[in-house]
């Protein structure tokens, strides 16, 4: 459960560039919460100050209950990202890179490499465990990165545009994945700026445009409100344009 | 989890990245052996073919004719006369000659007329090789003057000491190994040079390099604090620093005890009790030069950038060493509380085979942990900031 509570941030010597203003939204656990918005709406500051990451300037964001700035470590153990950044060690196999986080986090021995086939045989990486990352796809490297992030089976899992770069079996892939760890009751919380990738998966939608949430509610919740016929055109009407998304 | 686990896991993984990078690590380690077989074989050779050259001295003369005598003088000394070709200038600036003798045609006038005699010796003293010819050459004819002279003298019934009011003598106490000044220097800039060297590749490519693959932000989102990630990756480096120097010193070792290098009247000593020695002295460099070129690494966003920027660290290094050879003064007492400078003198030291004193050593250890502790901190307080997120 992410609870957040009028979360600020601006970057630039004079504190210019407002990233993220005033920002409310809950996303409950057991369903999927997208963050829609386009490019530069701040989605991705916004997740890293839920991360522990970024320090907001103003509001206070809860993890569980726990505070973001305040219990940040314990935070971090319970959360896994899949953040904007997602490179790997080319040198390490897929195996070793995830075993490096799990370590971090706590794992070791027998139950983290039982923990890691679980993950390689539902994201199909089984038969690419032991080879070196570095000649990887797009793909695969994606995979390994969301293995990398799941490794300690955290309760909230961030994922910051997921979908970018991945060849459409990899977005079924990491759909069902997504699905699966929702009807384990965890909390997901989604940033995208493609329309299409939030209708399909998303419980509930938080609009954002530049740093403020516009919208926020179920897909039939924002259908009534925008009063279009479709969740496409409702995005649009509540943006104002369809410029920076994408379908 | 303890913040040792998370430390030891960082630490592993640096490890099996470092080792994992099979081309630096082959050039690096190959390099690092191999450096003093190579370095050893090239001075002994140049020291040998010199001493070989004083040995037999082979003088061209011209204008011999004009005064036998300082030949016939010449040849009892066992040196080997030959005439001089005419482009002897030429010759010598092209380095084929080493030194040439010109007797005046005027010498046989000069002489009896009471005059000084004019003899020239023609060399470059530029050229390293040729010194020892020209300092030899040149000790024979003073001692033909000297002779001649005394010679005279006694025909006026004058003893030669009216001449020689000075008896000069030289007492060299430099011990069996001190003779070796230059090996001496080379090998203790070598050592030096490798503790730099050893740690370059790995230290900006687990900074800088993390940075530029993307894998930073990940990293730090894990529950490892910054101190945590900072002391992992700074105990790999050195790790393999320290591995960077042993192999350095082992090359050093081997060759000194069983290559076949030729006699150079140099009975230099780097035993195993150098080797320890050396070691001793160079921890606080296995130590600091890590530290530091962490944090040159993690001002970086790229691994060229941070290149750039380690340049100026190696120029540093390499050039203190330099300034102590040329500074022909005593060292003063505060040099042991300069990195670098400190670690240069306490080498040399060891290599004339003397043991550093622990009083030093214990200086020599301040700035050096002083640093590790600055640069570490500065590092992990970079690795805490939202800045180093940005600048992909």
């Amino acid at each position: 459960m992410i609870a957040v509570r009028d979360i600020a941030k601006a970057f630039g010597k004079r504190r210019d560039v407002r990233a993220v203003r005033d920002v409310s939204f809950d996303a409950p656990d057991g369903a999927i919460t997208g963050l829609l918005g386009p490019n530069g709406a701040g989605k991705t500051t916004l997740l890293r100050m839920i991360a522990t990451l970024v320090l907001p300037d103003e509001g206070h964001a809860k993890v569980d209950g726990l505070d973001v700035v305040t219990d940040r470590y314990a935070v971090r153990e319970r959360i896994g990202v899949l953040s904007d950044a997602r490179g790997l060690y080319p040198r390490l196999t897929a195996r070793e890179n995830v075993r490096y986080f799990g370590a971090l986090h706590g794992l070791s021995g027998a139950g983290l490499d039982a923990r890691i086939d679980t993950l390689f045989a539902t994201l199909g990486l089984g038969a690419i465990a032991e080879r070196r990352t570095a000649g990887f796809s797009q793909g695969e490297k994606m995979k390994v990165a969301i293995a990398r992030a799941l490794v300690h089976d955290p309760h909230t899992i961030l994922l910051d545009e997921p979908t970018n770069g991945l060849d459409i079996m990899s977005v079924r892939t990491l759909r069902d994945e997504l699905r699966t760890l929702r009807a384990a009751g965890k909390c997901l919380l989604f940033s995208s700026h493609v329309m299409q990738e939030v209708a399909a998966l998303c419980d509930r939608i938080v609009v954002l445009s530049h740093g403020r949430v516009v919208a926020a509610g179920t897909a039939d919740e924002l259908i009534a409100r925008a009063g279009t016929a479709g969740l496409e055109d409702a995005f649009v009407a509540l943006l104002g344009s369809d410029e920076g998304l994408a379908a | 989890m303890s913040a040792v686990q998370r430390t030891l896991a960082i630490l592993r993984k640096e490890l099996l990245d470092t080792f994992r990078d099979r081309r630096t690590g082959t050039v690096t380690l190959l390099s690092s052996i191999l450096a003093g077989p190579i370095f050893l074989m090239l001075i002994f050779n140049l020291m040998a073919s010199q001493a070989e050259r004083a040995r037999e001295l082979t003088l061209p003369v011209q204008g011999g004719e004009y005064a036998p005598a300082v030949v016939a003088f010449l040849e009892r000394q066992q040196v080997k006369v030959t005439k001089a070709p005419d482009d002897y200038d030429a010759q010598i600036r092209r380095g084929d000659l080493d030194v040439v003798l010109i007797i005046d045609d005027a010498f046989a006038n000069d002489v009896a007329q009471g005059k000084p005699a004019t003899v020239r010796l023609v060399f470059d003293r530029s050229r390293d090789r040729a010194r020892a010819a020209i300092d030899q050459a040149d000790a024979l004819l003073r001692s033909y003057n000297r002779l001649w002279g005394e010679e005279r003298l006694m025909l006026r019934g004058v003893t030669s000491s009216v001449a020689n009011p000075l008896r000069i003598e030289s007492d060299d106490v430099a011990t069996p190994q001190q003779s070796g000044a230059l090996v001496l220097f080379l090998v203790a800039y070598y050592g030096l040079f490798a503790s730099v060297m050893g740690g370059m590749a790995v230290a900006l490519d687990t900074t800088a390099g993390e940075r530029e693959r993307q894998s930073l932000e990940p990293l730090l989102m894990t529950p490892a604090r910054p101190a945590e990630i900072v002391v992992g990756k700074w105990l790999a480096v050195c790790l393999f620093d320290a591995l960077v120097v042993a192999l350095t010193l082992t090359g050093f070792y081997l060759t000194l005890a069983f290559a076949p290098l030729p006699p150079v009247g140099v009975p230099f000593l780097f035993g195993v009790r150098e080797f320890g020695r050396f070691l001793l002295v160079l921890v606080p460099m296995i130590l600091m030069l890590p530290a530091i070129l962490l944090y040159v690494g993690s001002r970086a966003r790229a691994y060229k950038e941070a290149q750039a920027n380690v340049s100026v660290l190696l120029f540093v290094v390499s050039l203190i060493p330099l300034v102590q050879l040329f500074m022909q003064r005593k060292e003063p007492s505060w040099i042991m509380l300069v990195p670098v400078s400190a670690q240069y003198s306490l080498l040399n030291t060891s290599l004339r085979g003397e043991a550093p004193a622990l009083a030093q050593l214990a200086l020599s250890w301040i700035a050096p942990l002083a640093l590790v502790v600055i640069a570490l901190v500065a590092v992990a307080r970079r690795l805490s900031r939202e800045a180093i997120l940005s600048g992909k």
